[in-house]
């Protein structure tokens, strides 16, 4: 179990290239002050981002998951955004259905001009998180084997050695 | 019976098809049964025992049934709401099959027994209470009697609402639980009539999204994703539920997202080809209460 | 039980090649996995309530029994008296009570196979230092002891089957140190239904292949033989729970329990009878016969079959990595049924389609098993029959080949008569395996 006192939620972001990040890029710019604790994936479209990153941003570790991209009418291919809210819309469902406690997710429409709507979808899905507490029953679901020490301590540790040729730092 | 033994061999005879997909009775039990000669429409039955969603079989990646040359499939509505489905994901023309619809008044959960079981609210299959398609209407021959409703039975529903009002911890419990029991045999992908990708994603090893090993973290992964491909497409013919050999209460998630996108978007799978489905398709009003 | 049912042996008289496995009997298949059951070494009489009081004081010293139990899950309510018995399933596992046994009751839904072979099972771990160096970790092999109790003899009779294979050019070590370390005390069956032939395949109801200890109903509980060092150490663990036989109801508890496995054993054997020889030769002998064509017609291809089977023993090795530079090796059950299992990575599917698929099933447990280990890779259990979404019915397939090869064997010219008459019956293939 993670120790409460000392933790420190891990949000992965799958976000669009051109708006959540760019929105994303000008937070930082802009040196607005947020929560370290998200770890962003860029992808084209929220229209690429599958049901299965959410799946697998869980199985190796992460606490809370937040999928952003272009307002409605605004998507970059047109539609793309239009689709993902109905499959993040029946997803989100189902995922509740089984047991997977909404709040672990975010979802949201964050434009390039909208730095500080992510400085907010930032903090606040991190407390969020936080107060939920690490989310142990799902990353221990491989069993003992898998789940007797901490999924990141590898990264960490592989970071700082040299050879780490797949570890791009993201925080 | 003999309205549906007719229709097939005057099919065959007049070269219409070359096979009859359909059941026939066996020592276990109702079975599929596949007909080439006029000589053996005898064989064909439909009762209460008729529970496999035959549908399956016209996946053209079934080589071997496909071999055997063009088909007519017996359909409940069930059935012909998944013969819809591969219509509509253009998976063969429509003028590829012959559907032979038959009247249904629900059949038992297991194909067994060397007599038709008398329906009751015990022993009925529990896709069947409130069945909206008895008497298909996109078929090609639609034969038999006009069946009573089938028995009501404690619902799909009623167990889907006692699982919502638990805390989303104890939900967790609970398919874990249920997922534990899992092999990962894709019996519920293999029985499924519209899981007919030539490759499924879980086959895929580059990269290896979906964990193999049925460790329970590899199968959340590989049911949340089976249910997710299969919302707004799945009839809810029960198959994969009664395939499974461990007992998963496949029929409640599929149910559950059912009524999802009922609920979303307004959305009801029907034996209607041309009705689009709600994955793939959207409006630009769609709900986004869920998004920030 | 020193005896297998003579009566199966006297179809059986192959030639096999004399092969490590089959030296030591004479090459009988059938005879050869029988060899592993020992003489009766001792006679108890556990009482129900003492076999109760057995599982309660292992669950509770936190060494509970494997037994078939009542599944409790989303779709059978174990506890709900509402429930036919029949809707009733069981499984093997863990009972935390005497409460959850279902001694004697419906097959469990996947046999004991699980506990030798787990649907998954960590090879090794491994962990990449910094200084590029791969670490090892092997996975441990010093399992605790278990017992198991009531374990169906088709189930127990499997292991010594699946020994050989374990056991063949390489010592698969986490199988051989999960059997040392498990004792089983199997129940003699009295419960079959249509989809059982034990005595088809060299073995009956009661046999103690594989089993440390057997257990017989009889009055006021079960005759308890012993039949290894581990049964015999059990026994000796648990006094209390394994009375002596008093002096005079030995012979009544015993011939009453033998009673009970004879007609059981005539119960079954009225099933199916196979000529394995002959069978085996009709399998060499017709890898194209047209009758493999219908076969696959109506099979999902999803591999129920061999989940539940306690013989099929394939497994697939991956690696999940578990982050970056660490991960696990693991074996996962697989099966020949589905498309993939034999899928090139040129695209090229040797067996290329569901006909093919079922044809291995029957030729690997009928024919190229039994030519290299001498036994058959097939216990009878019929739960392949039993799980199958689709009804495909291994007992009236097999019937089917029996009587082809039968009908070819009494032919004088094989090329001539009775092959033709084999056509013809293959002439219209309407159904996936017409008897």
């Amino acid at each position: 179990m993670t120790d409460l006192s000392t933790f420190e939620p891990r949000v992965t972001a799958f976000v669009c290239n051109w708006c959540t990040y760019t929105g994303a890029d000008l937070a930082g710019t802009s040196r607005l002050h947020m929560a370290s604790n998200v770890r962003i994936v860029r992808l084209p479209c929220t229209g690429r981002i599958d049901h299965l990153f959410i799946v697998k941003a869980f199985e190796r570790g992460a606490d809370g998951v937040i999928v952003s991209g272009c307002h409605p009418a605004d998507c970059h291919y047109t539609a793309g955004n239009y689709h993902a809210r109905r499959r993040f819309g029946v997803f989100r469902e189902l995922l509740t259905f089984m047991g997977i406690d909404p709040q672990r997710l975010t979802f949201s429409w964050v434009s390039a001009s909208e730095g500080r709507k992510w400085q907010d979808v930032v903090n606040e899905t991190v407390d969020r998180v936080r107060r939920l507490g690490p989310f142990d029953s799902y990353h221990g679901l491989a069993g003992a084997a898998t789940a007797a020490d901490d999924p990141f301590a590898a990264i960490e540790a592989t970071a700082a050695s040299s050879d780490a040729p797949e570890h791009r730092g993201a925080s | 019976m003999s309205d549906l033994q007719d229709t097939a061999r005057r099919l065959l005879d007049e070269g219409t098809v070359q096979v009859v997909i359909g059941w026939e009775a066996s020592r276990l039990g109702a079975r599929p049964v596949f007909v080439t000669s006029a000589d053996d429409c005898d064989k064909l039955i439909f009762d209460t025992r008729c529970v496999h969603n035959l549908a399956t079989f016209l996946n053209p990646r079934r080589v071997q049934v496909a071999a055997l040359g063009k088909a007519a499939v017996v359909v409940k509505g069930c059935d012909a709401k998944a013969v819809a489905g591969l219509l509509r994901e253009a998976q063969f023309e429509r003028d590829a099959v012959v559907t032979i619809g038959v009247r249904c008044g629900g059949v038992v959960s297991e194909p067994s027994g060397l007599e038709p079981p008398e329906l009751t609210s015990a022993n009925v299959a529990a896709r069947c209470p409130g069945c909206d398609v008895r008497e298909p209407a996109s078929v090609d021959f639609l034969v038999g009697e006009a069946q009573p409703e089938p028995p009501v039975t404690t619902s799909l529903n009623e167990r889907i609402g006692e699982l919502d009002a638990l805390s989303p911890a104890e939900r967790f419990a609970f398919w874990t639980g249920e997922l534990s029991r899992c092999t990962q045999c894709y019996a519920c992908r293999q029985a499924c009539p519209l899981c007919y990708c030539e490759r499924c994603i879980v086959e895929k090893s580059q990269p290896q999204w979906i964990e193999t090993s049925p460790h329970p973290r590899g199968n959340f992964a590989w049911h949340l994703t089976r249910a997710q491909h299969l919302a707004g497409r799945c009839v809810g013919c029960g198959e994969c539920e009664r395939a499974c050999p461990v007992g998963i209460p496949l029929g409640l998630i599929n149910r559950k997202l059912q009524q999802v996108v009922h609920e979303l978007y307004g959305y009801t799978v029907t034996d209607d080809p041309a009705v689009p489905a709600p994955i793939g398709a959207y409006a630009t009003d769609d709900t986004q209460d869920f998004i920030k | 039980m020193s005896k297998p049912a003579k009566g199966d042996m006297k179809t059986d008289g192959a030639q096999l090649k004399t092969t490590k496995a089959t030296k030591a009997t004479k090459a009988k298949p059938g005879a050869k996995a029988n060899d592993a059951i020992a003489t009766v070494r001792q006679r108890f009489l556990v009482s129900a309530d003492a076999l109760a009081a057995l599982v309660d004081k292992l669950a509770a010293a936190g060494t509970p029994a494997v037994a078939p139990a009542w599944t409790a899950d989303g779709t059978t309510d174990a506890t709900d008296a509402t429930v036919a018995a029949t809707a009733r399933e069981t499984e093997y596992r863990s009972v935390s009570g005497a409460a959850e046994l279902a001694l004697g009751e419906r097959l469990p839904r996947l046999s004991l196979k699980q506990y030798f072979l787990p649907p998954t099972e960590v090879l090794f771990s491994y962990r990449r230092n910094g200084g590029g160096e791969v670490e090892l970790t092997p996975a441990p092999t010093d399992f605790a002891a278990q017992v198991v109790l009531g374990a169906r003899p088709c189930d127990t009779a499997a292991l010594p089957i699946v020994d050989k294979v374990m056991n063949w050019d390489y010592a698969d070590e986490l199988w051989n140190a999960r059997r040392a370390a498990t004792t089983i005390f199997s129940l003699a069956c009295g419960v079959e239904d249509d989809s059982c032939f034990c005595s088809a395949v060299f073995l009956d109801p009661a046999t103690a292949q594989g089993a440390d200890g057997l257990l017989t109903p009889v009055d006021d509980g079960y005759l308890v033989e012993t039949l290894s060092d581990k049964g015999d150490a059990f026994a000796a663990a648990h006094p209390e729970s394994f009375a002596a036989l008093a002096a005079g109801t030995d012979k009544a508890a015993t011939e009453q329990a033998e009673r009970f496995r004879a007609a059981a054993g005539e119960r079954v054997a009225g099933h199916l009878t196979l000529d394995h020889e002959r069978l085996r030769n009709w399998l060499e002998n017709h890898f194209d016969d047209p009758f493999w064509a219908t076969l696959g017609l109506r099979c999902n291809g999803c591999g129920v079959c061999a989940s539940v089977c306690p013989t099929c023993h394939c497994f697939d090795i991956v690696d999940e990595p578990e982050s970056v530079g660490r991960g696990v090796r693991r074996r996962n059950w697989d099966t020949c049924q589905t498309c993939v299992f034999t899928l090139h990575a040129s695209g090229h599917n040797p067996r290329a389609d569901q006909n093919a698929r079922y044809r291995q099933r029957i030729e690997h447990k009928f024919h190229v098993y039994p030519f290299k280990f001498g036994d058959v890779l097939c216990t009878g259990c019929g739960r392949c029959s039993r799980a199958c979404p689709t009804s495909q019915d291994l007992a009236e397939i097999l019937a089917a080949i029996n009587a082809k090869a039968a009908g070819e064997s009494a032919a004088p010219d094989k090329a001539g008569k009775a092959s033709k008459a084999a056509k013809g019956a293959d002439a219209a293939p309407t159904t996936g395996a017409d008897s």
